[in-house]
């Protein structure tokens, strides 16, 4: 009977412990949220944003960003430019159906924080830097995107500019 | 001949803004996908008048150009005009928080040609009239 307690109360630290380890909140995406890009024309946004948040600013160390943007979601206004943005000379939305946004690691700056990690667009991987802010459970970020890097180029459209200012404003909840 | 030219174009608009208000519901109904913040009833008439009646100062200008040839002409450059307006529809870029821009010009693009469509309806009637 002795033996059973210490077996039992072995096995109940054992459980206890695992709660030990700090882990970061966990958010969910609320309504509101939006993925703008203004390249001058063509400018516009993508309405599908889905992903795992963890983030604590006391635990950064195990907060994370796992975010995937659906192509085929993107709105530029005008419906020959989503067509022709969707197509194979574009973002090819039927190969590659998400831009994917996954972070490595998350520090705090004189401004806000940085999340640094691998944005996938297009096919082409490239270790990206997003600086950004959380106040009253909203996530709010900018970065510039050279579409060069990821290869977004059909050569029909020399005067377009290589890079676009893409603007991330997320509303979480617990 | 002014004055006729007048009436015929602010019927033509009347016309043309009554087709595009019937249409504008009709496409409502088939797609539920609701354009009013753009395209609305004030809009279609003022859209409709208006163009009616720049057609209307057109012909009177050709008219006192060409005369007798000045009605064929303006026929010809209103209908390439309105073919050639087809453009706007398809390439205007809406405001983000519209739905599905893609269905804009299914509904535009055909009222693009209702002015030129009622000014030629009616324009038999204002030549009989002798106006």
């Amino acid at each position: 009977m002795k033996k059973h307690s210490y077996l039992l109360a072995t096995l109940a630290l054992i459980l206890a412990s695992a709660f030990t380890f700090i882990q970061s909140q966990s958010w969910k995406i609320a309504e509101g949220y939006s993925v703008k890009f203004d390249g001058g024309d063509p400018s516009g946004e993508f309405t599908a944003l889905k992903g795992t948040i963890q983030f604590d600013e006391k635990h950064l160390a195990t907060s994370k960003f796992d975010m995937t943007v659906e192509v085929a979601s993107i709105n530029t206004g005008n419906g020959m430019k989503n067509t022709h943005a969707k197509s194979a000379n574009w973002f090819d939305a039927e190969k590659y159906p998400n831009i994917t946004f996954v972070s490595s690691s998350i520090t705090k700056t004189a401004s806000g924080f940085e999340a640094k990690g691998v944005l996938e667009m297009h096919g082409e991987k490239k270790e990206t830097t997003i600086p950004f802010t959380f106040t009253n459970n909203t996530f709010d970020g900018a970065i510039e995107v050279n579409r060069m890097d990821f290869k977004l180029d059909d050569g029909k459209h020399p005067k377009m500019m290589p890079s676009m200012k893409v603007t991330i404003h997320v509303p979480v909840t617990i | 001949m002014t004055r006729g030219i007048f009436v015929q174009s602010l019927v033509a608009g009347i016309l043309a803004a009554i087709a595009a208000n019937i249409y504008n519901q009709i496409y409502f109904f088939a797609t539920e996908v609701d354009y009013s913040n753009i395209i609305n009833v004030g809009s279609l008439i003022g859209l409709n008048l208006g163009v009616s009646l720049i057609a209307g100062l057109v012909n009177i200008l050709l008219t006192n150009l060409f005369k007798s040839k000045g009605a064929i002409i303006f026929n010809f450059v209103y209908s390439v005009g309105s073919f050639a307006c087809v453009i706007i529809p398809i390439a205007i870029t809406l405001p983000l928080s519209t739905p599905f821009p893609e269905l804009f010009p299914g509904l535009t693009v055909p009222m693009v040609f209702f002015p030129v469509i009622a000014w030629m309806t009616i324009d038999p009637l204002f030549r009989k009239s002798g106006t």
